[in-house]
């Protein structure tokens, strides 16, 4: 294994390989690292890497891949073997992209205030003037501290001669910095020896200064900090949800957020809480819909001029995008030596911006060795080598650099250096970028010790993630003993443990309340379908109807079964398999488990890592393969319910009982309540007839037959069941149980409206008021019944009905009270 | 002469709004032989907030927010200004393609503030058409200032005026399609014109004293916001035309602000929270006081 590790890239240009010079035996700084693999071993090796495997999948870090026809995330790929860099290598690197976090910070600060570098030649004013990404409401806008840069990326790439380059920078909402870190804690996790043989510099201590450089960005006491996601259709939200949390920091869309009085303010359930520091991960332009760009449902509507009056940090600073671009790489040689007054550390690869005569000439004699880019990346164009291109396509492109040089640059293309990839079927050797990450501390810069290693795919040439490449971790080898400081709390601690900072976003109120309906209404469903199934086949008549009147429970709009004629046991097996499994019906099981999922995800950043597990294990649970048996359906329900069961268990017993449980929990009575009032309306609707089948069935289905028994000692009979599913206020699964927790735990919300909270008590009276013996049915021939049972039966009848509207319209209301200025979206008017 | 303007612009909405962010470019700048005496903004309801910013161009911008729940906006603003009549058109200029050449090189504050206007921007972007179009007109060597005048009067004869035809978001490709708009497109194609050949040119918002037909009493509120344009013209500074009128403009023109197109300088704009549809009214009186 480790022999493969070594080896060199097939023929092709010469390269630097990183592990070895010569494919046989390691540099150095690799030989203790393959030492300590060669005594875990390959069989050890594999099994410890399918267990990482899993918990990525189960932990759903993924990555989303932009128009993939397969849905939006995608597993994360990692693989084991890290780059190893030496200590003293680490130096010059950090020491070059702390430098060139200073030029950059200091760049924006003249290219937003007096701009003295257009004036001394030192830019080329196109570049800023032509530049989409420069934002004019910006401009003259004071910064605190100058601090443009809270975080820089640099990415580098490594030459056949060992050299380090800058091939980009990303000046305005870096990403990646969470996937190193999570990269780190699995690859240390599957080679724990290999780690502390190598002496790693640790991540933990980078992100503490990054927590505490954003509050001191703020400028005030007990700041209140968070983090601006695009959303989860995000290609890195995976990224955002885990950095949130482990800042602790409460991440936040923009629709979440809302400016009065020229301060920025976090909508939450108990109110409106004002935000001093904006993480921000969403772009410049999109951050302000009034100012910037009056389409972007993502950003704030005020947020600029939150900004002017200095009520608001946001990091990176709005317009730090303007000079994320290559076209600038040329001017900086000369701009450290005017901005800093001294050299520049770090070289850039070779870069021209043909807006300049004598480089667009230059760029138009060796289109051959270059890579041709979009100067200004807004406008959108994939890079193209010259190399690769047909001999059409080089005069078409050198067309277009004559019609707009201003809008390209070009850039040698480097042969980056090569790291093994280690997959299940082989060992390749692929190419590599570093991104490493620049922290302004107000005080310092600090560096990442580290980064994220990416690599490209097995026929690319390009690095990037959206094109499918693998990712990799990166570790600085110290030659001095290694803080070991952790940021990470132990990893099954349970959600809204922080008692500070614990805000409760609307929007996150209304995607828990949600996810315990849909987690209830999964659970209700499966018990009927499996109830059903494993009754439907040897059902006779009287028994079919009774399992028709269950079906009735899904209260379908989709139902397959036949309208006017009766149905048969086969329509409905049909039909059960389809609610079960038809993923293209919105109302089945698959559908609602892939809601959960979704609706988890939304949230992800306040679940555990185990009820996170359980959201991908439950995803996939109710997957059926071809040809199988009908009843076999049955085995599958009673895995997902397992699932279903451990998912409640989790939420019941390690979940803090915070406004964000409430919600939550809230979701789930008020479903279990309409299931159970429907399931009792088929009752009530049929107490005058013989009707044991049904009453075995609900008992089945409400997981109650073991207390009736107990209880009763008989055969079923109508009112003691009714008794046992309506009235039995200690049943967890009755509909008194239900109502009465419901009014309880509404009663503990923040400013909780007064005629919602009557309304479920009135319901809880309502259903206590009836006089169970009074609906008792004579046995046939014993004389005339009581006239007033008949209009009991009724009234029973339509409380049940007029309940579950009621239910419905007060879900409605809790909406609206809570939810609702969550969900409007601001529209733009004039201009 | 002096103005007395108010400008006064009126949102009705189907529902009520429970927040409306807006900023105003209302506020004429103070020039040269063009004065601001006075301004005031009135809003109704008053808003939460109200602040005043000079923007990257230097016109004052103002920003407001209106924090309770309201089912019309009204926003009038009042200004007092003094115009005097514009400087003589230059006799003589450099011929359009050494300024188009110079642009880059020019370094020094004026120079680069031009520069500025050279570049596309949200709503113009330059091209081929715009360049054949101006191309009749800036001929070999012709000096800058008359090829200037010889276009703003092909786009008068070649345009016709049709307050039907275009909205505030139409972009200048089409409304060369259409050959019809109202000041704002005119405005808007005659700087892809200049810059696509690589001229500095800007957009210019204000107001346009009217004239009653004759006999006729003046009527309040006839008036609209107007928009031309100014391109640079090195060593004389910018030169102002007003293609739709065929003039260029002196004391008749009171001018708001300027940008590199509409979207700059939009008199107003906002972002509100409910409301449902919406109804706009805009109305405009300029009235001379003095010095006629």
């Amino acid at each position: 294994m480790i022999s493969e590790l070594l080896q060199i890239p097939a023929p092709g240009p010469a390269v630097y390989n990183e592990p070895s010079p010569d494919g046989v035996s390691p540099r150095p700084h690799w030989a203790p690292f393959f030492d300590t693999l060669g005594e875990v071993g390959p069989e050890e090796f594999v099994r410890r890497w399918n267990r990482a495997e899993r918990r990525i999948r189960e932990n759903g870090i993924t990555y989303n891949i932009y128009s993939d026809p397969l849905g939006a995330a995608r597993p994360w790929k990692i693989d084991a073997i890290p780059l190893l860099i030496p200590q003293e290598e680490w130096s010059y690197i950090e020491a070059g992209i702390i430098q060139r976090a200073e030029l950059l910070n200091l760049l924006l600060k003249d290219l937003y205030g007096p701009r003295t570098v257009l004036s001394g030649g030192l830019l080329p004013a196109a570049l800023l003037f032509g530049n989409p990404a420069y934002l004019r409401p910006l401009a003259g806008v004071r910064v605190p501290d100058a601090s443009y840069l809270h975080l820089l990326a640099v990415d580098l790439a490594r030459s056949p001669d060992g050299q380090w380059w800058v091939v980009a920078d990303r000046t305005q909402a870096p990403s990646g910095a969470g996937y190193a870190l999570e990269n780190r804690t699995i690859v240390s996790d599957v080679l724990p020896d290999l780690f502390r043989t190598c002496n790693v510099r640790r991540l933990a201590s980078f992100f503490r200064a990054q927590r505490e450089a954003l509050l001191r960005l703020s400028g005030v006491d007990n700041p209140r900090a968070v983090l601006l996601t695009p959303g989860p259709y995000n290609e890195t939200y995976f990224e955002h949800s885990y950095l949130s949390r482990y800042l602790g920091l409460t991440l936040v869309e923009g629709a979440d957020l809302t400016v009065r009085d020229r301060r920025v303010f976090l909508k939450t359930v108990e109110g409106l809480q004002p935000v001093d520091v904006i993480l921000r991960r969403v772009d410049d332009w999109f951050c302000d819909p009034l100012e910037l760009r009056g389409d972007s449902v993502l950003g704030v509507a005020g947020l600029v001029d939150a900004i002017c009056s200095g009520n608001v940090k946001v990091a990176n600073a709005l317009g730090s995008g303007a000079i994320e671009t290559a076209a600038i790489m040329p001017f900086l040689p000369a701009l450290s030596k005017d901005l800093l007054g001294e050299p520049l550390k770090l070289p850039c690869v070779a870069t021209w911006w043909c807006g300049q005569d004598y480089a667009l000439k230059s760029v138009l004699d060796h289109l051959d060795r270059l890579v041709v880019k979009p100067a200004f990346p807004l406008r959108g164009m994939e890079p193209r080598f010259g190399a690769d291109l047909a001999l059409s396509e080089k005069q078409l492109l050198a067309e277009q650099l004559k019609a707009h040089p201003g809008q390209f640059v070009a850039q040698e293309q480097v042969a980056l250096s090569t790291v093994p990839v280690w997959e299940h079927d082989g060992v390749s050797s692929r190419s590599l970028v570093l991104r490493a990450y620049v922290l302004n501390t107000g005080e310092s810069w600090v560096a990442m010790p580290g980064g994220l290693v990416r690599v490209a795919g097995p026929d690319s040439p390009l690095v990037s993630m959206q094109q499918g490449g693998h990712s990799k971790d990166a570790w600085v080898l110290s030659d001095a003993p290694v803080d070991t400081f952790s940021m990470l709390r132990p990893r099954h601690q349970p959600v809204e443990v922080r008692r500070v900072g614990a805000d409760v976003p609307s929007r996150v109120a209304d995607n828990l309340f949600w996810l315990g309906r849909y987690a209830e209404r999964a659970e209700c469903m499966t018990r009927l379908l499996r109830c059903s199934i494993n009754h439907v086949r040897s059902a006779n008549e009287a028994e079919l109807e009774c399992l028709m009147r269950l079906h009735a429970c899904f209260d379908s709009r989709y139902s397959t079964l036949p309208k006017g004629t009766p149905a048969t046991s086969l329509h409905l097996e049909n039909e059960l398999i389809s609610l079960m499994t038809n993923s293209k019906r919105p109302d089945s099981l698959m559908s609602v488990l892939s809601d959960i999922h979704e609706t988890g995800n939304r949230v992800r950043e306040r679940l555990s890592n185990d009820m996170i597990r359980l959201l991908g294990q439950l995803a996939e649970s109710v997957k059926v393969e071809e040809y199988m048996l009908f009843v076999e359906h049955s085995a599958l329900l009673t895995g997902c319910l397992e699932l279903l069961a451990a998912f409640s268990g989790l939420e019941r017993e390690n979940v803090t009982r915070g406004t964000g449980w409430l919600f939550l929990s809230l979701g789930r009575r008020l479903e279990r309540a309409i299931y159970a009032s429907r399931q009792l309306s088929g009752l009530s609707g049929s107490l005058d007839r013989e009707n044991w089948p049904l009453l075995n069935y609900l008992l089945e289905v409400s997981d109650s037959s073991m207390t009736y028994r107990s209880r009763y000692f008989t055969t079923l009979q109508t009112v003691p069941v009714l008794d046992v599913l309506m009235a039995d206020e200690t049943n967890p699964r009755s509909l008194d149980f239900q109502l009465s927790h419901l009014a309880d735990l509404y009663e503990k919300l923040p400013r909780h409206a007064e005629g919602d909270l009557r309304a479920i008590r009135h319901a809880v009276s309502l259903i206590r008021s009836f006089d169970l013996e009074a609906l008792n049915v004579p046995s046939p021939g014993s004389g005339s019944e009581h006239s007033g049972n008949s209009e009991e039966r009724e009234r029973l009848g339509r409380s049940l009905q007029e309940l579950t509207r009621l239910l419905a319209s007060w879900s409605d209301n809790l909406a609206a009270h809570y939810f609702d200025h969550a969900r409007t979206v601001a529209i733009s008017i004039g201009g | 002469m002096i103005y007395r303007i108010v400008h006064k612009t009126t949102y009705r909405y189907k529902a009520p709004v429970s927040i409306g962010n807006h900023t105003v470019y209302l506020t004429p700048r103070s020039l040269p032989k063009h004065r601001c005496l006075s301004h005031r903004l009135v809003i109704t309801p008053s808003p939460a907030t109200l602040s005043e910013r000079t923007d990257c161009f230097g016109n004052r911008e103002k920003f407001f927010s209106i924090q309770a729940p309201h089912t019309e906006l009204i926003i009038e603003a009042r200004s007092k200004v003094s115009v005097g009549e514009s400087k003589l058109w230059p006799a003589q200029s450099p011929a359009w393609e050494d300024v188009a050449a110079s642009m880059p090189f020019d370094l020094t504050a004026e120079g680069l503030e031009a520069y500025e206007f050279v570049f596309e921007s949200p709503r113009i972007r330059p091209g081929k058409e715009f360049a054949a179009y101006a191309a009749e007109s800036f001929t070999r060597r012709r000096p800058l200032a008359e090829a200037l005048l010889d276009l703003t009067s092909r786009i008068h004869s070649d345009f016709r005026f049709d307050s039907k035809a275009t909205t505030v978001r139409t972009a200048p490709e089409e409304v060369f399609r259409k050959r019809r708009g109202v000041c704002q497109d005119f405005a808007q194609f005659q700087i892809a014109c200049l810059r696509s050949l690589n001229l500095p040119a800007r957009y210019v918002s204000g107001y346009l004293r009217t004239f009653p037909p004759p006999g006729r009493p003046r009527l309040v509120g006839a008036d609209a916001s107007h928009a031309w344009v100014s391109a640079y013209c090195p060593g004389t500074g910018w030169l102002d035309v007003d293609a739709t009128n065929n003039i260029v403009p002196s004391d008749g023109h009171v001018c708001l602000a300027w940008g590199r197109d509409y979207g700059d300088v939009s008199p107003v704009r906002g972002m509100i929270l409910g409301g449902r549809d919406h109804t706009l009214e805009v109305g405009v009186d300029m009235e001379p006081l003095e010095g006629e």
